[in-house]
């Protein structure tokens, strides 16, 4: 901490916080009566999710004609949903993992809020496999568990099992991961509730904690070990999303590029969603203090590398397929751009290529709404870059005689909002219940960039202390639950 | 018979590092130190030996492997071979993914699991705070005043001296004692 | 004797009534309303029970009945018996063998033991297997649109043919094609029992040119018997042969053989075919001249006029000079000069004066009697449009006192500007006796409904002296009766069918045939085979003379003046005339060019679509251009291969009986309707067809057409047509996707040139990533198409679809994409104008040993077995559609909806041996699964080796061409090992190394023999 490098930087935390002020500051929205603008956008949140619900209802009661797929596109939004949501999770593991295992101190004032971004993503994503399926009530067969039929396990050697089994480590994880990062806060807020209901559930969630150093230590273990295994986990689940088609043999699909782009335009889209979701947040939940142009900054300049990097791998695509010499690669990449298809690889292009070059300027990373936008703009770019890949891949193959088109249905548009209705609202909730922002970590960075603030006076009457008798002693005992 | 315990009470981080170096320089036995968030450097000054958790998420990490391992071979090339599109019937490279995802699922698991038995955190547990405010922003060292050459008063001193903003004395009963 | 065995078999079977293959009878109250009929699985059994009753109160049709191949002692349930019948969905009368289960047939079969067919069914006779089943069939006689009952209807009747007996009253027997001896037989009688009666018939699709024209030239109304197969040069003026003419089944497997490169003397046939659109026969041709209708005259005139200066005579017919038309027919002339005797020239024309022109041509070549036979003719069209225009003189001026209608709805099929509505108003007595109710039947007095093909006893004689016979084969459904039985009763002779056939054949034909002494024993052997040959009557011709009056003057067809179009009307694979566009399975099988279904549409060449700025899907209003007149309104389809001055629409659309389509398919939120604004499918183009000079004209009338701004999105299963990709997206070396690959015939029979060996990387060539865990030692399907056979008939689509219970999913689905046929027919483009190709490649599942839909699939729904079999397991299946998109054949299907079979009744067609699909699985070409277990059981019981040819997969069964051979490849003897070794044979996407056991034979491209001058 007390290394210069560090200390010559501007403060992380602004307005010169002392810890107590941290924990008011962040606890004040958890104590506040919801605004009506958190009701507003809660209520429309839940509508979008009710609606998305009644959609998928219908869809599973009629049928999945009742989407625009045909024989020759078998997949098209609900997978192309599924990896968008997947890869808007993986940058909360990336902040919260990833960065802290490369001590990045500005990681924790967005850590929180971003891990909880991946959860809820992870729940959008995960919905998507079972219901784009035939038969979904029948999902529970992708578990191999004992049966009567053999017992007939399952096929290890596909990736939508890979999938699945990727999907769940990643959620427990991303699960353990946030909570155990939540003990210290809800102890902290525990203790700051005057008795009743609610602090019975917060000392009940809280474990305990009393913030003893032994415990603090091994914490810090446990938090290292789980970013240490968080890191690769979060790479292998997108390289497995990536698997479901590079392991296919559709040209457009089947390329050993897959696994580095997709886990790189994970980062670049989980990115600019964290961007979208903090500038909005930190607004409208007066964190600015906590949520600097500093962080800002810096997530700007993440989305902008993982964005060269997609962009090379436009790039490289094309020339993979050039070169391959393979007619089929190189007309999949030709139609691409050129085919029915054209103005959403554009879009891609346009989105996630072009737009966040804006970032090389200092002044746009700076100006907030510049960011919003931009970010907003990536989000739906990166949504695109998976439609082109799954539907131009799959819409002209290898026979012109089994090429087809893809058009969504209504039901299929409405499920799409479905699941941003839960991924908001879920988030919604989150920061009403939740501190938006880890407070012992924050706590814990307070100083970073304040190495020359003033010693505190010495305390005055520090007299030499008279034996206290032990039953006073008692006294002066806190019981946590009573 | 019952524990006496010397408590310190501090509001800044670099205060209660220096003063927990100091009091355990001076040869006093420290019961424990209560921050608000985990203070950097401080296992150090209590002379804290490294966490073993890691052997947990390793060793259990590997068992979670072998056994999948184990598992996918046993399902796909024993128990019931089938002939899916002409691969062999132990495709091992098809088994990594899932071995790995397991080994992650299991190692991180394992190690939560570990943290909470013997840190002693269960949800519900009576907690017991050194201070109503060491979750907030207080720091507080805990001092057992083991033998009867304890000198409170010299102890109490070299407190205030790292700007101690309290120092005060307490009794718990054995059974009492963690 | 077998006969008499099964005979017994089926009489104890009969008082066990479950077994009784005859009880699917209607259960009592459901004979309300035709459309309410309706029986059930269970109301099938429930009809069991009456089993006795039944027999006892009617007669029992099966007591006769000899089931084919294996005389079983009894019905085992499970087990299949085969009865020979014939078929009679269109006049051609191929064989057939009905596959019963339980009493019901299920599927058709060709008989091989059948003379013309040769054991192969068309697309339409493989259908008409659902007409039997069908609810909307009439179930009773009525009178004046009332149910009755036989005997009211019958006094009735007999009551006014009385009257109109003594009145000396006319009457008019108005049939199609009815090449029946027996029933002739007794229409003759029937006949003769008035004054003043006589049968007319006419064919919708006429072809009564083709006859008048030899009435002139030969002296004689007869159809020539085609010999395709003996033709060594084949030159076709729009004559649809592979089709829709005459006899498709015959014609294709003649042709076949006449072009077949596979045998020990490798025959090599040329074919020219003259066209203003792309035909199926178009397609498969060597050489393309493409002409607009009114230049087909002058083009046959000159190539006489060329030929006749070769043979050294004079032309009778006089002849413009016309130097351009002299250039292009002249090389034409030489080639069949040198083929003479060894040609054949045929023509889909309606002019006589075109068809004399023709025989003259054979004439000239020597052809008669060789390529085509006048004796033994063809019986298989006799209709004569000039007794039909004296018909509607007579009802025009209202001599007919009584009309009897049978097997023709002129008022759907030739409307005439509505003529025939207002005459058949004024006539005293009508009668309708056809086995559906067409749209005449609505204007008769009496409607007296005939059996299902079915369930009728009855014979055919499509060519004299090649008996057929009909066999029942399930008891009626419905309280109807044969034709034949009808006339005799009104008679006053109540016989049942069974014995006025037999009383005919034993005075009649028995004493033509020379085989058996016994009556009994050629009865049951003819009974028992399905056909029968006899002597046919000996004819004899007059030499043929020529006149040049009969070479009228050269073209009818006038032609289209700038900026209208000549419109062709044609006749469409598997609809025809419309007689069975009430056949769900045929609406929904794709036509072999357009891959178009449910419904017609405006063929329009690029050029001309372009000329008027309309694209596929547009409406277009077609006007004659005499303003008043008949108007359409069409959807556009563009047609490659086609003239640009022609328009080209399909008949037998838009009738009456296409409104129960109406809600077929699923219903939700964005469902489409199968019917069009006017209820019907498709529009009916038939007000078109003109009455000319007593010769019925299907093409040539000039039209306008007028865009109308609206769209109707055509149902198409293939979208993009060529076989390159487009132009604007392809890279060098990338334009042409390898699919389909051709050899020339030199390349094949050259042995200078290097054959590329067959078997490619089947072993070997590719190395393989895994170590072969799954050697295939025991036996191992495989199959092989020969592109070059195939013409895309579509035969096999429908025979898959009714053996794999395969549903209907509906115009709206299939406009998605979402057709559910297991076997597609790819259908490719390359080329320009008349140099345009085509390829049609049958796409079954290719089950390959390196299956990517198995490795994809989580739950091990679709897996390998051990005989090399790619095997999808319904309930296992979850409905991920992984698999099929990593299908690089694209052959997977998938059950969007539910797509169920709600018909009761029409669920009695269903395959017992083939699992219905639920919602929400993936399904897919079995290799006909059920087949080869119930042929692996059969050999284990009778403990015999199972034989090369004893399986066959429904598509090879019915294959006209013998395109598709199905086998065991590891058994070296067998055809398709022996096909892998030919240097044809190639595998489609081979570089995938998914090593698909579907293998495909080159087409094999014929240069014009002129060029490299043999002759």
């Amino acid at each position: 901490m007390a290394n210069p490098a560090v200390s010559l930087r501007e403060p992380l935390i602004a307005g010169r916080k002392t810890s107590a002020q941290v924990s008011r500051d962040i606890c004040a929205v958890l104590d506040r009566r919801p605004t009506a603008l958190w009701w507003s956008a809660f209520l429309l949140a839940l509508s979008t999710l009710l609606l998305g619900v009644a959609a998928v209802g219908y869809q599973i009661s009629v049928g999945i004609g009742t989407w625009g797929l045909n024989r020759t596109v078998g997949w098209a939004f609900d997978i192309t949903n599924f990896v968008f949501w997947v890869g808007i999770g993986h940058a909360g593991t990336l902040i919260s993992a990833v960065l802290f295992l490369l001590r990045q101190p500005w990681r924790t004032s967005v850590n929180r809020s971003a891990e909880a971004m991946t959860i809820f993503a992870v729940i959008c994503a995960g919905l998507f496999p079972v219901i784009h399926m035939g038969r979904p009530w029948l999902a529970f067969w992708m578990i191999p568990y004992p049966n009567w039929r053999g017992p007939l396990w399952i096929n290890f050697r596909s990736p939508l099992v890979w999938d699945f089994f990727a999907i769940l480590t990643y959620f427990t994880i991303s699960l353990v991961f946030w909570y155990v990062g939540l003990v210290p806060d809800l102890a902290t807020i525990r203790d700051r509730t005057a008795p009743g209901l609610r602090r019975r559930l917060l000392s009940f969630l809280s474990l305990g904690w009393d913030g003893s150093q032994r415990t603090w230590q091994r914490y810090e273990t446990v938090y290292k070990l789980l970013a240490g295994l968080a890191t690769p986990l979060v790479i292998s689940v997108h390289t497995i999303v990536s698997w479901d088609f590079a392991t296919s043999l559709i040209p457009g699909w089947h390329t050993t590029l897959l696994p580095p782009y997709f886990v790189a335009g994970a980062i670049f889209s989980g990115m600019s969603m964290v961007l979208t979701l903090m500038i909005v947040a930190r607004k409208v939940m007066r964190l600015e203090d906590y949520i600097t142009r500093q962080h800002i900054d810096k997530m700007c300049k993440v989305t902008l590398a993982t964005g060269l990097m997609v962009g090379f791998a436009y790039v490289i695509e094309f020339f993979t397929a050039l070169y391959s010499g393979n007619q089929y690669e190189q007309f999949v990449f030709v139609n691409r751009a050129l085919g029915p298809f054209w103005w959403s690889y554009w879009i891609m292009v346009g989105c996630n290529v072009a737009i966040p070059q804006l970032f090389w300027l200092r002044r746009v990373r700076r100006t907030v709404w510049a960011v919003l936008v931009i970010s907003i703009v990536i989000n739906v770019g990166m949504w695109f870059e998976r439609f082109v890949i799954i539907v131009t891949s799959l819409h002209r193959d290898f026979l012109p005689a089994a090429w087809s088109s893809y058009a969504p249905t209504w039901i299929e548009i409405a499920t799409l909002a479905g699941s941003f209705g839960l991924f908001f609202t879920c988030f919604l909730l989150f920061c009403r219940f939740v501190p938006v922002i880890a407070i012992s970590e924050v706590k814990g960075v307070l100083s970073v960039g304040r190495q020359f603030d003033e010693p505190l006076p010495p305390p005055a009457g520090a007299r030499p202390l008279r034996a206290v008798p032990a039953a006073a002693g008692a006294v002066a005992q806190t019981e946590a639950t009573q | 018979m019952s524990r006496r315990m010397l408590l310190g009470f501090f509001e800044r981080e670099t205060d209660i590092l220096d003063a927990t170096r100091a009091v355990r320089q001076a040869g006093f036995q420290i019961a424990d130190v209560y921050t608000p968030y985990a203070v950097h450097g401080m296992d150090k000054a209590m002379g804290l030996s490294p966490s073993r958790l890691p052997w947990v998420s390793f060793l259990l990490g590997l068992a979670g492997a072998g056994l999948k391992v184990w598992f996918e071979f046993w399902t796909t090339a024993q128990d019931w071979p089938v002939n899916v599109g002409g691969k062999p019937w132990n495709s091992l490279p098809a088994f990594v993914p899932v071995t790995f995802e397991v080994m992650v699922l299991f190692a991180g698991l394992s190690t939560v699991f570990a943290f909470l038995f013997v840190s002693r955190l269960w949800p519900g547990r009576k907690v017991r705070l050194a201070d109503p405010a060491v979750t907030d922003h207080r720091f507080v060292l805990v001092i057992e005043e083991s033998d009867a050459a304890f000198d409170a008063e010299k102890v109490c001193e070299l407190l205030t001296s790292f700007h101690a903003t309290r120092v005060e004395e307490r009794v718990e009963s054995e059974k009492e004692a963690r | 004797m077998a006969g008499e065995r099964t005979r017994q078999a089926q009489q104890r079977n009969r008082r066990n009534g479950s077994r009784f293959p005859g009880t699917a009878s209607p259960p009592a109250g459901s004979s309300g309303e035709h459309e309410e009929l309706a029986v059930g699985r269970r109301g099938f059994l429930k009809a069991a029970g009456f089993g006795l009753m039944l027999a006892g109160c009617r007669q029992a049709p099966l007591e006769k009945a000899i089931p084919f191949l294996i005389p079983p002692e009894e019905i085992v349930p499970g087990r299949s018996l085969y009865y020979a019948s014939t078929c009679t969905a269109c006049p051609a009368a191929c064989g057939l063998l009905a596959k019963t289960r339980d009493g019901r047939p299920i599927k058709l079969e060709g008989n091989p033991a059948h003379p013309l067919s040769r054991g192969a069914l068309c697309a339409l006779g493989q259908a008409s297997i659902l007409g039997l089943y069908d609810k909307w069939r009439p179930r009773n006689p009525r009178h004046q649109g009332q149910d009755t009952s036989w005997e009211q209807i019958d006094a009735q009747i007999m009551e006014r043919l009385e009257g109109l007996r003594r009145g000396g009253g006319a009457l008019r027997l108005l049939t199609g094609t009815l090449n029946s001896p027996a029933l002739e037989a007794v229409v003759k009688r029937f006949l003769a029992g008035f004054p003043d009666a006589r049968r007319i018939s006419y064919d919708p699709v006429s072809r009564s040119a083709i006859l008048d024209a030899h009435l002139q030239t030969h002296g004689k109304r007869v159809l020539p018997r085609y010999r395709f197969d003996r033709a060594e040069v084949i030159l076709s003026f729009d004559a649809d042969f592979l089709g829709t003419w005459i006899s498709p089944v015959e014609h294709t497997a003649g042709y076949r053989e006449a072009r077949s490169p596979d045998v020990e003397t490798p025959r090599r046939c040329y074919h020219v075919q003259v066209e203003s659109r792309l035909s199926l026969t178009g397609s498969k041709a060597d050489r393309r001249i493409v002409a607009a209708p009114h230049e087909h005259g002058p083009l046959a005139v000159q190539l006489a006029a060329a030929l006749a200066d070769l043979a050294g005579e004079s032309f009778p017919g006089e002849v413009q000079r016309n130097e351009g038309l002299a250039q292009r027919v002249e090389p034409l002339a030489r080639m069949l000069w040198r083929a003479r005797r060894r040609s054949l020239v045929v023509s889909g024309s309606p002019d006589p004066a075109f068809q004399t022109a023709c025989n003259y041509l054979n004439e000239l070549l020597g052809n008669y009697g060789r390529t085509l036979e006048l004796g033994p003719a063809s019986r298989q069209r006799e209709g004569d449009d000039g007794a039909l225009a004296g018909l509607l003189e007579e009802l025009g001026r209202g001599e007919v006192g009584a009309l009897l209608v049978w097997g023709v709805d002129p008022v759907f099929e030739l409307p005439l500007e509505g003529r025939w509505e207002t005459l058949l108003e004024q006539v005293p007595l009508m009668i309708s006796l056809d086995d559906r109710l067409t749209e005449t039947c609505g204007l008769a007095d009496y409607f007296c409904p005939d059996h299902h093909y079915l369930e009728s006893w009855g014979d055919r004689e499509p060519v004299e002296g090649v008996l057929s016979l009909l066999q029942p084969c399930i008891e009626p459904l419905g309280r109807t009766r044969p034709l034949i039985e009808s006339l005799s009763a009104w008679m006053g002779d109540s016989r049942p069918a069974y014995e006025l056939l037999r009383e005919h054949w034993r005075s009649a034909l028995f004493p033509r045939q020379r085989q058996e002494t016994s009556f009994d024993a050629f009865w049951d052997r003819a009974l028992h085979d399905g056909v029968a040959q006899i002597e046919p009557e000996s004819r004899s011709f007059s030499e043929a003379r020529f006149e040049p009056r009969m070479f009228g003057d050269g073209s009818r067809e006038v032609s289209p003046a700038e900026g209208e179009f000549s419109l062709v009307l044609y006749p469409k694979v598997g609809i025809l005339d419309g007689r069975h566009a009430d056949n769900p399975w045929l609406q929904e099988l794709p036509d072999p060019i357009s891959k178009a279904t449910w419904g017609n549409y405006a063929c329009l060449a690029p050029l001309a679509a372009e000329a008027i700025g309309v694209r596929e899907g547009d409406l277009i209003r077609l006007g004659a251009v005499a303003g008043q007149g008949p108007e359409l309104e069409l959807p556009v389809l563009v047609q490659p291969g086609q003239h640009e001055r022609v328009v080209a629409v399909a008949l037998g659309y838009g009738g009456k009986a296409t409104r129960r389509f109406a809600g077929i398919g699923p219903r939700w939120l964005e469902a489409g309707e199968t019917v069009g604004n006017d209820g019907r499918v498709g529009v009916n183009s038939a007000p078109f067809i003109r009455l000319q000079a007593r010769h019925l004209v299907y093409s040539g009338v000039p039209v306008r057409l007028s865009p109308t701004g609206e769209r109707r999105q055509l149902a198409r299963t293939q979208l993009y047509d060529a076989i390159t990709v487009p132009a604007s997206l392809a890279l060098p070396g990338g334009e042409r996707r390898p699919a389909v690959k051709e050899v020339t015939w030199e390349e094949l029979f050259d042995p200078h040139l290097p054959v590329e060996p067959g078997t490619h990387s089947e072993h070997g060539s590719s190395q393989d990533l895994w170590p072969d865990d799954h050697p295939y030692t025991g036996r191992r399907w495989a199959m092989t198409i020969d592109l070059d056979a195939c013409t895309g008939c579509s035969a096999c689509v429908i025979a898959c679809q009714v053996e794999n219970n395969i549903p209907v999913v509906g115009r709206d689905e299939v406009r998605r994409q979402r057709e559910m046929h297991w076997l597609r027919i790819d259908r490719y483009y390359w080329g320009q104008g008349e140099n345009l190709r085509v390829a049609h490649q049958p796409m079954p599942c290719q089950h390959c040993q390196n299956a990517p839909c198995e490795t994809v699939c989580p739950v091990l729904a679709t897996v390998h077995s051990a005989e090399g079999l790619n095997q999808q397991v319904y309930n296992r299946c979850v409905g991920t559609r992984y698999c099929a998109n990593n299908c690089p054949y694209k052959v997977r299907r998938f059950n969007w909806f539910d797509y169920a079979h709600e018909d009761e009744l029409e669920n009695l067609v269903l395959n017992p041996d083939v699992t219905v699909r639920s919602r929400g699985v993936m399904e897919k070409c079995s290799f006909c699964v059920q087949r080869i277990q119930e042929a692996k059981i059969e050999a284990k019981r009778r403990g015999v080796e199972l034989r090369d040819g004893e399986i066959q997969s429904a598509c090879q069964q019915t294959c006209p061409a013998s395109a598709i051979v199905f086998g065991n490849i590891n058994d070296a003897g067998s055809r398709v090992a022996q096909l892998a070794q030919s240097a044809r044979h190639y595998r489609v996407l081979e570089e995938l190394n998914v090593k698909p056991a579907v293998a495909y034979l080159k087409l094999v491209s014929r240069p014009d023999p002129q060029e490299e001058g043999h002759g």
